[in-house]
């Protein structure tokens, strides 16, 4: 707006000007000085919310993607799926007149060389001839069959029938296309390798390559016996166009026909609720560390309107000595402030939005959902919109109110008149209110409203601490002995002085510093967990699907093969829930923790004598030769969750029957130890005459070397090769890898915070040069060198940093420790590395930031600044 | 000490005024006691050394503070019991202020910072023909366009006065108006106050510490140590003090 525009001469902006109330009017005369002193204020706004809003929009862009490709990713409209057994034939009648069908079996398995000399875990898949019914299989091929027909790839050739693969596959066995892979008893050809499986999201994480064969050939290898791990899936295709409602009502005329059928039912609208369910809740985890990266801006933003208006003073003064009001003085500052952080609000919408377009290719190798198209999404920018507009208001009420308390006498009385040092009250509730506000938005819309009132009960905990930390660190500078030397008694009097950076150093600091040492130390310890206490204590390998008839010979194989070898053998069986104290498990009020004990397959097991490594902590055992009712025990801790107890009634679908069971007992049971632990243990007569295969576990010796590790495995899957090998270190690893994965996106996150923290230090830094020039002038005109005068800044720095440092290890600890031992339930242990690249950090920063902006001052002469004094 | 001078309503009185200020322990008593009035349309000088008083005087008669004890009138009213939104409005109706230092506004132009108090009290309108004819009359019409830092020191504080003066108040006050001038231009400035003053009838009250400045009022305020010193005095013995 020009001058003469605003002024009201003839310009058509000036018509526009007169319009507007009276204090957006002066709000944009007084931008018209430009933004210095708010670029710190726009930086630290933009950072949050870009944050914010691109966690949010690129979440939406994957959770939109899985919903269209809801049907290419669960295979169908509908899935059946069942486990140990294939259906009845009266219900594949149904299903196929519900529509297309199509089945297909996934079962874990050993793929080989022929010569033994190589072999890999695989996830093996068999499909039949209307496989896919929904999306595209692409294979990549090689030579002859690039591009090829999935179908034609894994039909015969010859004697012996087609596969195609992953090419870790190809990797691990170190074969190329056309070479010989033996999986079970039968022998296949390498005819592809896979470049997408449309349906591979819903599969779930694989701890091995994917292999596809037909469903004929699944039969050869001798894989499917009865009670063998294999999950048969029917997947169906209604007559299109199938609406949503077409396909519950499909649904709920299945359930009511075959109430008792055992399998699990999953539509199209909820194709990967496991993985949506991740996203969420990773989302939500990110968007509180982008809403903490915004409150540390926030302490940026109150720094720079305090400053603005601290500047103002005169004008403020002015302004009242002219007659205008405290009100029409707090609206026309409050104008331009949310004037200036409304366009830092743009630009992180701007970032926000353009994120899932940037980010698509990259996403793409971690969540395979190819189709997600990028788009704009309102709400989430919303949401990012309402936290940026929050935390300014929420930051920058405190200075406005205390400024509408200038008085006009402070034009000539700067330091007698007595300013209120609290705004006025009604202010303090409008803050109240926004703050509450801002903790309603985040707990309401998190997934996990208790873990995100966790989070902002900590980060108002340590906000709080920090304040004091802040105001402690000066009193004890205050009570330091004066000192002979020099420089420490400046640092010192530097540290308490009126108007000291202390308080905004620790808190922008200390923030960051507090969340990143959080995430450092948890990262630690999970990747600790994984790598050295778990494999200390997990077995070596589990053993699958080993017939009952072979476990002898099978333990024999073992003994032979390492005879100081421990071995641990359970009949295996797998269930589902139907219901609890005679509620079916739809209906049944399990709380989050213990939901997924209710959802799909649990492994199952009989014995007649108590587990070796349970405890009995309620009830009694049953004699080894009972024969009564089915009886069951029950983990303890679970059994707490879903509020059952001794005599309640459970009911399972184990093969097709219902079963039902009275608890007979609680025990412990220690999941970190990754030995042979089960939910339930039913008495022996349960399951007498099940078919049924074995689980077995071996330990090696301690001290035992890698290679004897594979001589193990490679003597038993040539003896038993429909026995599946589950290596517990290579899955460690993968699960490792997978932390790491997700453990570099958190931390980016919190690197964000710490940006935020880095500008908001340098903001507050830049405000003190002001007071640190004059007392450099005034101290070189006296004699004082530059080089002590530096001294004395590094001093003052480095000590406000070090007791920051030590703060934010030792909340950083607490929390981590408090994540670890009582979320994760896992033992916690300090990380010494941790704590030193902490502390070092800031130390680093702090004097950086703060020597920065002083040596380019300390240079010049001191004339030209007396001049101004 | 109390300073009385002949009046029907008299524009402005203050009656036992006591001002203390305090700075940690130390309390100063900036105003012990202080009475005086000024007629309407007169023009009043208030002299002393520094730390007198003069400015504490002023800024309670001017309504910018509040005094510990004592009333002050303007215009007949009471201002004691008014809210802090009324002695804005009294001061924004009533009251003019040019200061030493000018106090414009940087980021707004000469004429917005003319017009402010005007806007302020949203009557712009009528605020712009006045402008229109004060700009003429002080010499600034052509630079009413420029800010503040484009303007030399007497430019701005005539738009300081063009600002005192648009809202027509009954009272005009001027701390030390030509400090921050030079001879040459503090001359015109007072010239120019003077000459408004007489024509709009505007009472005139001024601190200064130029003797010739306070020869032209019609009346002569001495402070001393936050005490009205010895009566008022005409111009004419202003020498021998």
């Amino acid at each position: 707006m020009t001058d003469a525009a605003a002024s009201g001469g003839p310009d058509p902006l000036a018509a526009i000007a007169r319009r507007l109330p009276l204090p957006l009017r002066f709000a944009l005369r007084e931008l018209r000085g430009g933004l210095r002193g708010f670029y710190v204020f726009i930086g630290c706004i933009a950072l949050g919310v870009a944050a914010i809003a691109s966690v949010g929009s690129v979440s939406r862009s994957l959770v939109n993607g899985i919903s269209e490709e809801g049907q290419a990713i669960l295979g169908g409209d509908l899935t059946f799926s069942v486990i140990h057994r294939q259906l009845e034939a009266d219900q594949l009648t149904y299903l196929d007149s519900l529509g297309r069908v199509s089945e297909i079996a996934t079962l874990r398995a050993m793929a080989r060389t022929p010569d033994s000399g190589a072999q890999t875990l695989i996830e093996l898949k068999a499909v039949d001839g209307a496989y896919p019914l929904f999306g595209t299989f692409e294979i990549e091929g090689d030579g002859e069959a690039a591009g090829g027909d999935l179908h034609d790839l894994i039909s015969a050739t010859g004697e012996k029938p087609g596969l195609v693969a992953d090419a870790g596959l190809a990797e691990r066995l170190g074969i190329e296309v056309g070479d010989a892979v033996s999986i079970g008893n039968a022998e296949f050809v390498l005819n592809g390798l896979i470049a997408r499986e449309p349906d591979r999201l819903g599969s779930g994480l694989g701890w091995g390559p994917r292999v596809v064969i037909s469903t004929e050939a699944l039969e050869a290898t001798g894989l499917v016996q009865p009670g063998s791990l294999v999950r048969w899936r029917y997947r169906v295709a209604l007559p299109e166009p199938a609406s949503e409602s077409d396909v519950a009502a499909a649904k709920t005329q299945t359930q009511e026909k075959y109430p008792d059928a055992g399998w699990r039912i999953r539509d199209r609208s909820n194709a990967a609720p496991g993985l949506r369910d991740q996203i969420y809740r990773f989302t939500m985890f990110l968007t509180l560390v982008g809403l903490t990266a915004l409150v540390v801006g926030g302490v940026g933003v109150a720094n720079a309107v305090s400053a603005y208006l601290d500047g103002r003073r005169g004008t403020i003064a002015t302004l009242k000595s002219l007659g205008a009001g405290g009100g029409m003085i707090f609206r026309s500052y409050l104008a331009e402030i949310l004037l200036l952080a409304l366009a830092a609000i743009l630009i992180g919408l701007i970032v926000g939005a353009l994120t899932p377009w940037l980010a698509g290719s990259a996403l793409a190798s971690v969540l395979p959902v190819a189709d997600a198209v990028p788009g704009v999404y309102p709400a989430k920018l919303l949401q990012a919109l309402a936290y940026g507009v929050l935390i300014a208001l929420a930051f920058a009420l405190w200075p406005l109110g205390r400024a509408r308390e200038v008085p006009a006498t402070a034009l000539y009385r700067e330091h007698v008149a007595a300013v209120r040092a609290r705004p006025r009250f009604v202010y303090i509730a409008a803050l109240a209110a926004i703050l509450l506000a801002l903790i309603g938005l985040t707990v309401g819309l998190a997934y996990e409203p208790f873990m995100a009132a966790l989070f902002v009960g900590g980060t108002v905990a340590a906000f709080v601490v920090l304040r004091l930390v802040g105001v402690g660190i000066m009193a004890l500078a205050r009570r330091i002995p004066h000192s002979r030397w020099l420089e420490w008694r400046l640092a010192v009097a530097a540290i308490h002085r009126p108007g000291a950076v202390t308080p905004s150093v620790v808190l922008s600091l200390g923030l960051g510093l507090t969340l990143l040492v959080t995430i450092a130390l948890i990262d630690g310890n999970l990747t600790r967990q994984l790598t050295v206490a778990l494999p200390d204590r997990a077995p070596s390998f589990f053993f699958l699907d080993i017939p009952r008839g072979d476990a002898e010979a099978f333990r024999e194989t073992v003994s032979a093969t390492v005879p100081d070898g421990r071995v641990e053998e359970v009949p295996m069986l797998r269930g589902r829930f139907v219901s609890l104290k005679g509620i079916p498990v739809a209906d049944y009020p399990a709380p989050p923790e213990a939901g997924w004990v209710l959802r799909g397959d649990r492994g199952i097991t009989y014995s007649e004598t108590p587990p070796e490594n349970g405890r009995i902590v309620a009830g009694e055992w049953w004699p080894s030769d009972y024969d009564g009712p089915p009886l069951v025990s029950f983990a303890d801790e679970i059994a707490g969750e879903l509020g059952l107890a001794i005599g309640d009634e459970v009911e399972v679908n184990v093969l097709g029957r219902p079963i039902t069971a009275k608890i007979a007992n609680l025990r412990t049971v220690d999941w970190t130890s990754l030995s042979i632990n089960f939910v339930m243990v039913f008495s022996p007569n349960t399951f007498a005459g099940a078919p049924h295969m074995v689980l077995a576990t071996v330990t090696m010796p301690e001290g035992a070397r890698s290679d004897s590790e594979l001589a193990v495995m490679r003597e038993v899957t040539r003896a038993f090769p429909t026995v599946t090998s589950v290596r517990v270190k290579e899955a460690l690893d993968t699960i490792n890898s997978l932390v790491r994965r997700l453990a570099w996106a958190v931390r980016a996150a919190s690197g964000l915070t710490i940006a935020a923290g880095i500008l908001v230090l340098a903001g507050a830094l830049a405000a003190s040069h002001r007071h640190r020039i004059h007392d450099a002038v005034v101290l070189k005109t006296l004699g004082a060198t530059r080089r002590r005068l530096i001294g004395a800044y590094v001093l003052e720095f480095a000590l406000v940093g070090a007791v920051t440092a030590v703060f934010a290890l030792a909340a950083g600890t607490i929390a981590a420790m408090i994540v670890i031992e009582q979320v994760m339930e896992l033992d916690f242990a300090f990380l010494p590395l941790v704590a030193v690249g902490a502390v070092g950090g800031a130390l680093v920063l702090t004097v950086g930031l703060g020597l920065a902006g002083t040596w380019r001052v300390l240079g010049r002469k001191p004339a030209a600044y007396l001049r101004d004094l | 000490m109390t300073d009385a001078a002949p009046s029907a309503v008299p524009a402005l009185e203050v009656e036992g005024i006591r001002k203390i200020y305090r700075l940690g322990e130390v309390e100063i008593r900036a105003l012990d006691d202080v009475s005086l009035q000024v007629a309407p349309g007169s023009f009043v000088a208030v002299m002393g050394p520094s730390g007198s008083g003069k400015s504490t005087l002023l800024h309670l008669m001017g309504l910018l503070d509040a005094p510990d004890a004592g009333v002050v009138r303007i215009r007949g009213t009471d201002t004691g019991g008014l809210d802090d939104d009324a002695l804005t409005a009294l001061r924004r109706d009533e009251i003019g202020f040019v200061f030493q230092t000018f106090e414009l506004i940087p980021n707004l132009s000469a004429r917005e910072n003319a017009l402010l108090p005007a806007e302020v009290a949203g009557r712009l309108e009528p605020a712009q023909a006045r402008l229109a004819t004060l700009g003429a009359r002080l010499g600034i019409a052509d630079r009413l366009d420029h800010r503040p830092a484009q303007l030399s020191g007497g430019q701005r504080q005539r738009v300081a006065l063009a600002r005192a003066l648009v809202v027509e108040p009954a009272i005009l006050f001027a701390d030390e108006p030509t400090g921050n001038l030079d001879a040459t231009t503090g001359e015109q400035i007072v010239d120019l106050m003077f000459s408004l003053h007489r024509e709009r009838g505007t009472t005139l009250v001024m601190v200064t510490h130029d003797l010739a400045l306070a020869e032209r009022s019609g009346r002569v305020i001495a402070m001393r140590d936050g005490e009205i010193d010895g009566a008022s005095v005409h111009h004419t013995q202003i020498a021998a003090q």
